[in-house]
C-alpha cells in the first residue's frame, strides 16, 4: 500500500491522539470552534427543533404564547407608563412594542443559555461532541421566537397603519446584528454557568437593570430632558454606547418613526455597522473562552 | 479499509495505546461552585485541593481484543472510559486511539425527553457526528433492534428506564464502531434484551472490533473478555488473563470486607448494621 492510501483511510477512521498537551493558541481555538459549528449544522437544527417542541408542549395554549406574551407585556408597560409618565410619545403601544420584541428575544436567549450546557450534563459525560452547538442552538431558537413575534407586531401595525412603510424590510438586517451580539453573550454565559451555578440569578437581575437602562420605554432624546443628563452630557454618550440603545433606536426608526412622533426613517447605519464589528469581535472572544473552558466541562458537570 | 489501517503503522496492530495516563481533578476549579464561594476562596487563598482519578495507567489493546475494566466503585473505571472516548483530556500522558470510537458510554439516558424515539435516533446520530444520510439508513435496523413497538413514535419522557436503555444500546451499537466502549451496559433491560445485547456485543467483538467495557458482572468478564484490567484508587493493580485478574479482585474485595468488619467490631458496632456484610 502507498503511504497516501493510509492517509485516505485516516479520514474514514480518525486516529485520535489525546495528549496532555497545553492549550492551543487563541486563533486555533477560534478556527476550531467555527469549524465545529459549521460541520454540526444538522445537530444545531435538531436541537432547535427539540427546543421548540419543549416550549410548545406542556402548556395550555402552546405556540399561541409566542404571540400572546409580547402583547401582554406591552399592555403592562402601556398601563404603567400612562399612569406614571407624562408627555407620552404618540402611538405609544407601537413605540414600546418595537423594543419589547427584540428584548424578549435577547433576554430569553440569555436566560436559556445559562442552563443550556448544564442541563445536558449527562450527555456531556457520555459523548464527545462539540459543546459549542448548545449555545448556538439556544440563540438560534430565539430567532424562531422573534419570527413568531412579528405576527403580533403586524397586528399592532394594523392599528397604526399610517406608520407602515417599506422600511420595515430593514428589520431582518437589524436582526442579523442582534443575532451576532446575542450569540456572543449566549456562548459566554453558557460556559461560565458551568463553573458558577448561581450565574442565572445574576443574569436575571442584570437583564432587568439593562432593560430599564436601555431606551426601550423611552427614547434616547427623552433623556436630554432629565437634569442629570443635561448636567453631564458624557452620560448620554455612555448610554448611547449600550448595544441595545443602538438596536432599539434602529428597530424603532423603521417600525415606529422618529422620537418626536415623525414617520419611519432609515436606521443609523454607521452605528449598526460599528455594533456589528464590535459584536463579531465579542463573538470571537467568546468562542475562544468557551473552547478554553470546554475541556473541563465533563469533569465539572 | 479501516481494518487495514493498523497494519500501516510499524510496531504493532494495536487499537488503543494508553501511555502513563493520569487525570487530575483540581477541586479548586473543577467543581460546581457559586460566585461567592470562588471569591471567598481567592480572598482567603485556600490551597487548591486536587486528586488523581487516574494515575500511571498504561496498556495496549490489540485488534479483536476485548478488555474488561473492573474494580471497586470510585476506582476510576468510568474516568478511563471517558478518556478513551475523548470526553476528558488526560492531565498527563498520551492516549492513541485508532479507529471510530462508539460515543455512548452509559446507555440509560437517551437524548431528549420531548422528542420521540425515532427523532431521538436522528438526534443521537447528529450528536455522534454521523454524516447526513448515514443515520437515516440505519434507522430501520435501530428501530427493529430496539423493538419498542409503537412507542418508537412517542416522546421519550413516557419511556421506562428499560426502554430507554434498549434505545440507547440500539443506537450505540448500530454504527459498527471500530472500538466499542461500554459502561455497565449489560445490566440494562429485561432478561430477553440482555440476551440480545450480549449476542450483539459478542458479534461486535468477533467482528474484529476492540471492546473496552466496565462491568461488575464477573461471569461476563471470564466468559467473553480475553483480557482484564483491575483498577483501584486510580491505579492499575493487575492486568492480564481475566481468570487471574478476577481472582485478585475477589481477594481484594474480601480483604476490604474483612478490614471493614474488623473496624466496625473495634468500634463496637454490629457489622451487619454497619453495612459491611
Amino acid at each position: 500500500m502507498l503511504p497516501f492510501a493510509a492517509m485516505s483511510a485516516t479520514t474514514e477512521a480518525p486516529v485520535a491522539s489525546r495528549n496532555a498537551a497545553g492549550t492551543p493558541a487563541a486563533v486555533a481555538l477560534l478556527g476550531q470552534g467555527i469549524d465545529e459549528i459549521r460541520s454540526r449544522r444538522r445537530l444545531v437544527r435538531y436541537l432547535v427543533h427539540a427546543e421548540m417542541k419543549k416550549r410548545g408542549s406542556d402548556t395550555l395554549l402552546g405556540n399561541v404564547w409566542w404571540v400572546l406574551d409580547p402583547l401582554l407585556q406591552m399592555a403592562v408597560y402601556v398601563v404603567l407608563v400612562t399612569i406614571i409618565a407624562r408627555g407620552l410619545a404618540p402611538d405609544y403601544p407601537l413605540f414600546v412594542f418595537a423594543a419589547i420584541l427584540p428584548w424578549k428575544w435577547f433576554s430569553s436567549v440569555v436566560n436559556d443559555a445559562t442552563t443550556c450546557v448544564v442541563s445536558r450534563d449527562r450527555l456531556i459525560r457520555q459523548i464527545a461532541f462539540p459543546k459549542i452547538v448548545l449555545p448556538v442552538a439556544t440563540a438560534t431558537a430565539g430567532v424562531v421566537g422573534f419570527a413568531w413575534g412579528l405576527i403580533p407586531l403586524g397586528l399592532i401595525m394594523l392599528l397604526f397603519i399610517e406608520r407602515l412603510t417599506p422600511l420595515v424590510l430593514w428589520i431582518p438586517v437589524i436582526a442579523v446584528v442582534q443575532y451576532v451580539f446575542t450569540l456572543a453573550v449566549a456562548v459566554l454565559v453558557s460556559a461560565a454557568n458551568v463553573f458558577f451555578r448561581d450565574l442565572g440569578n445574576i443574569t436575571r437581575h442584570g437583564l432587568r437593570l439593562w432593560w430599564y437602562l436601555s431606551p426601550g420605554l423611552y427614547s434616547l432624546d427623552a433623556l436630554t430632558q432629565v437634569s442629570i443628563f443635561r448636567e453631564h452630557p458624557v452620560l448620554l454618550t455612555v448610554v448611547g454606547m449600550n448595544p441595545f440603545a443602538v438596536l432599539f433606536e434602529s428597530y424603532r426608526s423603521v417600525i415606529y418613526g422618529t422620537s418626536d412622533g415623525g414617520l419611519p426613517t432609515s436606521p443609523n447605519l454607521f452605528a449598526l455597522v460599528v455594533l456589528l464589528v464590535v459584536s463579531l469581535g465579542l463573538l470571537a472572544a467568546s468562542i475562544v473562552v468557551f473552547k478554553r473552558l470546554e475541556a473541563n466541562f465533563a469533569k465539572v458537570l | 479499509m479501516t481494518h487495514e489501517l493498523p497494519r500501516m503503522h510499524a510496531g504493532g496492530t494495536y487499537s488503543i495505546a494508553v501511555d502513563d495516563v493520569g487525570v487530575r481533578y483540581s477541586l479548586r476549579f473543577n467543581r460546581k461552585t457559586t460566585v461567592r464561594e470562588s471569591f471567598a476562596r481567592v480572598v482567603t487563598r485556600t490551597p487548591a485541593d486536587e486528586f488523581w482519578a487516574l494515575r500511571d495507567v498504561s496498556f495496549k489493546l490489540l485488534q479483536g481484543e476485548s478488555l474488561a475494566v473492573i474494580g471497586p466503585n470510585g476506582a476510576g473505571k468510568s474516568t478511563l472510559l471517558q478518556v478513551l472516548a475523548g470526553i476528558i483530556r488526560p492531565s498527563e500522558g498520551a492516549v492513541d486511539v485508532r479507529g471510530h470510537v462508539s460515543g455512548l458510554l452509559t446507555l440509560g439516558a437517551g437524548f431528549d425527553n420531548e422528542l420521540s424515539g425515532r427523532e431521538n435516533i436522528l438526534l443521537g446520530g447528529a450528536f455522534l457526528g454521523l454524516d447526513d444520510g448515514v443515520i437515516e439508513g440505519l434507522l430501520p435496523s435501530i428501530v427493529e433492534f430496539a423493538d419498542l413497538g409503537e412507542f418508537i413514535d412517542v416522546p421519550l419522557k413516557t419511556y421506562s428506564s428499560g426502554m430507554r436503555a434498549r434505545l440507547g444500546f440500539a443506537i450505540a451499537t448500530s454504527i459498527d464502531p471500530d472500538i466499542l466502549l461500554l459502561d455497565e451496559v449489560l445490566a440494562a433491560g429485561d432478561a430477553t434484551f440482555r440476551e440480545k445485547s450480549k449476542a450483539r456485543v459478542v458479534q461486535l467483538v468477533e467482528g474484529a472490533k476492540a471492546v473496552v467495557l466496565v462491568t461488575h458482572d464477573m461471569n461476563w468478564v471470564t466468559e467473553y473478555c480475553n483480557r482484564a484490567l483491575l483498577i483501584e484508587k486510580g491505579r492499575v493493580v493487575i492486568e492480564g488473563e481475566p481468570d487471574e485478574v478476577v481472582r485478585v479482585h475477589r481477594e481484594h474485595t474480601q480483604e476490604a470486607r474483612a478490614r471493614k468488619e474488623n473496624e466496625a467490631r473495634a468500634a463496637g458496632v454490629d457489622p451487619r448494621i454497619a453495612g459491611a456484610r
